[in-house]
């Protein structure tokens, strides 16, 4: 590769983690978290604002049980409900994939580094944090479906 | 503050909302149905337990502080230049003052308001 090409590569920003094409699992898991990241904050965010019509809103000054009632009226349907599952979804896999992270983070779940040959995988990313990168999926796809049998069916 | 102890706050932030998070999920479909946990006197008596109260609160500044500081690292990332790194600094220190601010008047209003009639 050309070091032009190089430089232009090294300075694509935020188009550079939107695009894990051709990468291995862990790049994949990368785009992921941050995708699930900025989704459960933009959810907070409203969260914030729904939880706040408990005390009747922006201009409220205590505990409402209409203003509660209105945005239930609002929320809690089968729309909401689903958007409640899909953030379950995305919260289990963020949390699970960013305990991932930060036991790789302080190396607790890698491997010795080795030299660099041909096929050129990373060997210090050993099986085991791969292996929770699976886990946080398939945790992230129980909690949901808890989640769609608590808002549906009534379990709980 | 130095970059490698934002990413430390960024980690225990982490770590401390997967244990509050996991209560707070705990609390709306496994000790309580869904239904009973969102009704208005259940909250009212969640709220008015200070302990629960507490860690309403504590919850609200661990996810919002873990929140806009990863947003926060991926603004950092788009480009490097100054006066860029201190705009997007300052404005995620404004993000998170606001909004703790507006979930804590949420948090006092229900623990020490009026209850209003329906």
């Amino acid at each position: 590769m050309a070091v032009g090409e190089q430089k232009a590569k090294n300075r694509r920003g935020i188009r550079a983690w939107l695009n894990p094409y051709h990468y291995n699992a862990e790049r994949w898991a990368y785009f992921f978290q941050r995708v699930t990241g900025v989704a459960i904050l933009a959810y907070v965010l409203g969260h914030l604002g729904d939880t706040s019509f408990f005390v009747g809103g922006p201009t409220g000054a205590g505990p409402s049980e209409s203003a509660w009632k209105f945005i239930g009226s609002i929320f809690e349907n089968s729309f909401g409900h689903l958007i409640l599952i899909l953030v379950v979804l995305v919260l289990f896999f963020h949390g699970v994939n960013g305990v991932r992270l930060v036991l790789a983070e302080f190396g607790l779940i890698l491997q010795k580094p080795s030299a660099i040959e041909y096929p050129y995988k990373p060997r210090s990313l050993g099986h085991g944090q791969r292996a929770l990168i699976y886990v946080g999926i398939a945790i992230a796809v129980a909690a949901a479906v808890w989640a769609f049998l608590v808002l549906f069916e009534g379990m709980g | 503050m130095k970059e490698s102890r934002l990413m430390l706050i960024q980690y225990a932030t982490a770590v401390a909302a997967v244990a509050l998070v996991s209560v707070h999920l705990i609390m709306q479909g496994v000790i309580y149905p869904y239904a009973t946990a969102i009704s208005f006197n259940n909250i009212l008596s969640v709220y008015k337990n200070g302990f629960y109260a507490i860690f309403l609160e504590a919850l609200l500044v661990v996810v919002l502080v873990h929140g806009f500081n990863g947003v926060r690292i991926i603004l950092q990332e788009i480009r490097q230049t100054k006066p860029w790194s201190q705009m997007v600094d300052a404005g995620t220190v404004v993000a998170i003052i606001v909004t703790v601010a507006y979930g804590t008047r949420t948090v006092i209003l229900a623990v020490f308001g009026a209850v209003s009639p329906a």
